[in-house]
């Protein structure tokens, strides 16, 4: 058998081979989803259109899964938690399968006609962005072998950082395909601000504490902007409403971010804190 | 060939209880185990391990005698699925505002005339209720998110509520307010949205005969997530048109700006009439989904209803009729 096929098949072992409870539950997570969707199935719990809320379902997991994956880099350097790499390609793929998932359910909706998925595809533009983005999954998700790293060498990583704008594509699709209400695709936007925002950081500045307060503020800031922007020019809701609702009692996207910034914070410096030799790296 | 040999104990599947009757049984089975029955309505297909069962207020049978004009075609969706899967924005934003809605009062209920109206003020639905005779239509209703539905509402025409209202020479339109009460509609709290929910149509539409007040389906007073306890039915239109949970019955001369017009006029027109040819900007509505069996089916233009409708339109060809 491949090495790569060995290696999908036991999942909870890391790359000595050896049993991970780290991996273990994050298999447990990768597929919590599709047994809440099997579930809810067959206890006919998805509503009236069962197949359009598990397409949704499983379209938010593909979302999750892409942003964990993307934050194993940044907890690696910030918590100074070398082993989380371990992780890294297992949420990728698991994103990957979700977002094939997510097509094969489109599919099933539309009775399997593949005449009016390949029109509907062509027809609507945030169905062809999902679709590109799509692409890319599944061009990350074959290539994340050892097997294509030894053979792609440098060009594994440059073929790799496609991830950025498959983030950007798939994150743009999520915003489209919202009837007017973009509050969750904003949010999970913000969240991605950040990781990109921690990644354009100076090399030195990445694990530094210091960092954390400023990026948990830039990316709060640029999802306002991004919600501001989206519904000023997609909606006829005038702009400086939704900017000024910020200010408002009301929780918003903005303020979820602001908080998950300050969590990564807090988890920062727990871990300084029962660490004292990191102390240093602020 | 395969036969297939039917047992002692299959039936054809077309005997079969829907689905989602079943699954309300076994919802009813888990909340009479729970003590939640006491005074449910039907208990819904839920999430198994979800620990808050809705439980719906008791709805009232109304009498009524059916009118057969406008025969459906199409066989009625279950209720479960009809009172399941709701837009009622006021709520939230996803489709299972079943609990929210809960918090709906729609006893005592009044409705307000205002603008170009003789007789401006309030008037109580029972008074309402008291000079209409109710009647049961079964109309096929057409959301713009490409799903459909097959209902018997039960109420009157509008016109007769347009009647009450005295509207005055020169009314063109009719605009109805739906219910915006910030402290049981959490919806409410996206302040950006153009808050409270208005629709409108033409005089000549609202004297429409199609043009239906419904004060109940299925026999029963209206469901409060299906907009309790007044609301429009305008079975040629996309359904957004039909203004839920009515609290204000406005006469103008001039064109209302809707909520989802003010929201987003590209997508949710002021007309809205139903037609397959003109796709929405972000899906086809050739086709649409029924609630239910998930069957698709063609969308027709005027929701099948051009014999009673499309002659309005014939001298505003120049409008965006279909979007």
């Amino acid at each position: 058998m491949p090495q790569a096929l060995i290696a999908f098949l036991t999942p909870w072992r890391d790359p000595a081979g050896r049993f991970s409870w780290l991996k273990t539950a994050v298999v447990l997570l990768a597929l919590f989803p599709a047994v809440e969707l099997a579930l809810g199935a067959w206890f006919h719990a998805l509503g009236g259109r069962p197949i359009t809320e598990a397409t949704h379902i499983s379209g938010d997991w593909i979302i999750r899964f892409l942003l964990l994956s993307l934050a194993v880099t940044p907890a690696r350097a910030v918590l100074n938690w070398p082993r989380v790499i371990i992780l890294r390609r297992l949420l990728g793929v698991t994103a990957a399968c979700y977002a094939v998932l997510h097509l094969g359910l489109y599919i099933y909706d539309q009775k399997w006609n593949l005449i009016v998925v390949a029109s509907e595809i062509v027809l609507r533009v945030y169905l062809l962005i999902g679709f590109i983005a799509l692409l890319g999954f599944a061009v990350l998700a074959i290539t994340s072998t050892d097997g294509w790293q030894r053979r792609l060498r440098t060009r594994w990583k440059k073929l790799h950082r496609l991830v950025f704008p498959i983030s950007v594509l798939t994150m743009l699709h999520f915003y489209m395909q919202s009837k007017v209400n973009v509050g969750d695709a904003v949010i999970y936007s913000g969240f991605l601000f950040w990781l990109l925002l921690w990644r354009a950081l100076p090399r030195r500045w990445q694990p530094r504490l210091a960092a954390l307060p400023a990026l948990a503020i830039g990316a709060a800031l640029l999802t306002a902007a991004a919600e501001t922007l989206w519904y000023g020019t997609a909606t006829k809701i005038p702009a400086l409403r939704v900017l000024a609702a910020n200010l408002g009692p009301d929780p918003r996207p903005a303020a979820y971010v602001l908080l998950a910034g300050l969590a990564v914070l807090g988890l920062a410096l727990l871990r300084r804190l029962r660490r004292p030799r990191l102390a240093r790296a602020i | 060939m395969l036969f297939h040999r039917r047992r002692g104990w299959e039936i054809p599947e077309r005997l079969a209880t829907p689905e989602s009757v079943v699954v309300s049984r076994r919802g009813l089975g888990i909340a009479a185990g729970a003590g939640l029955l006491a005074a449910a309505g039907p208990a819904r297909a839920q999430w198994p391990f979800s620990a808050a069962k809705v439980v719906e207020a008791p709805r009232a049978p109304l009498v009524s005698t059916k009118n057969e004009k406008f025969t459906p075609g199409r066989a009625l969706t279950d209720e479960a699925e009809a009172t399941s899967y709701n837009n009622f924005y006021e709520f939230g934003m996803s489709k299972s505002v079943i609990a929210a809605a809960q918090a709906l009062k729609p006893d005592p209920w009044s409705v307000e005339f205002a603008g170009m109206t003789g007789k401006p003020g309030k008037i109580g639905l029972e008074d309402i209720l008291k000079r209409v005779s109710l009647e049961e239509r079964v109309y096929r209703h057409r959301c713009v998110e490409a799903w459909a539905m097959t209902v018997p509402w039960v109420g009157f025409p509008l016109s007769e509520l347009v009647k009450m209202g005295e509207p005055k020479a020169g009314t063109k339109y009719v605009v109805f307010t739906t219910l915006a009460d910030d402290k049981t509609m959490p919806g409410l709290h996206q302040s950006f949205y153009p808050w409270p929910y208005t629709e409108g149509v033409t005089m000549a539409e609202a004297g429409n005969d199609l043009s239906f007040i419904a004060v109940g389906m299925y026999g029963k007073t209206l469901p409060k997530q299906n907009g309790a306890p007044m609301r429009l039915v305008l079975p040629w239109k996309y359904g957004f048109k039909s203004a839920k949970s009515i609290v204000k019955v406005t006469f103008t001369d001039k064109r209302p700006v809707s909520f989802w017009e003010a929201l987003q006029d590209s997508e949710y027109g002021f007309w809205a009439n139903v037609n397959p040819e003109v796709p929405h900007p972000r899906w086809s509505q050739a086709r649409e989904r029924l609630l239910g069996s998930d069957e698709m089916v063609k969308t027709q233009i005027w929701n099948g209803y051009g014999e009673f409708v499309a002659a309005m339109y014939d001298d505003l060809k120049k409008e965006r009729l279909f979007a």
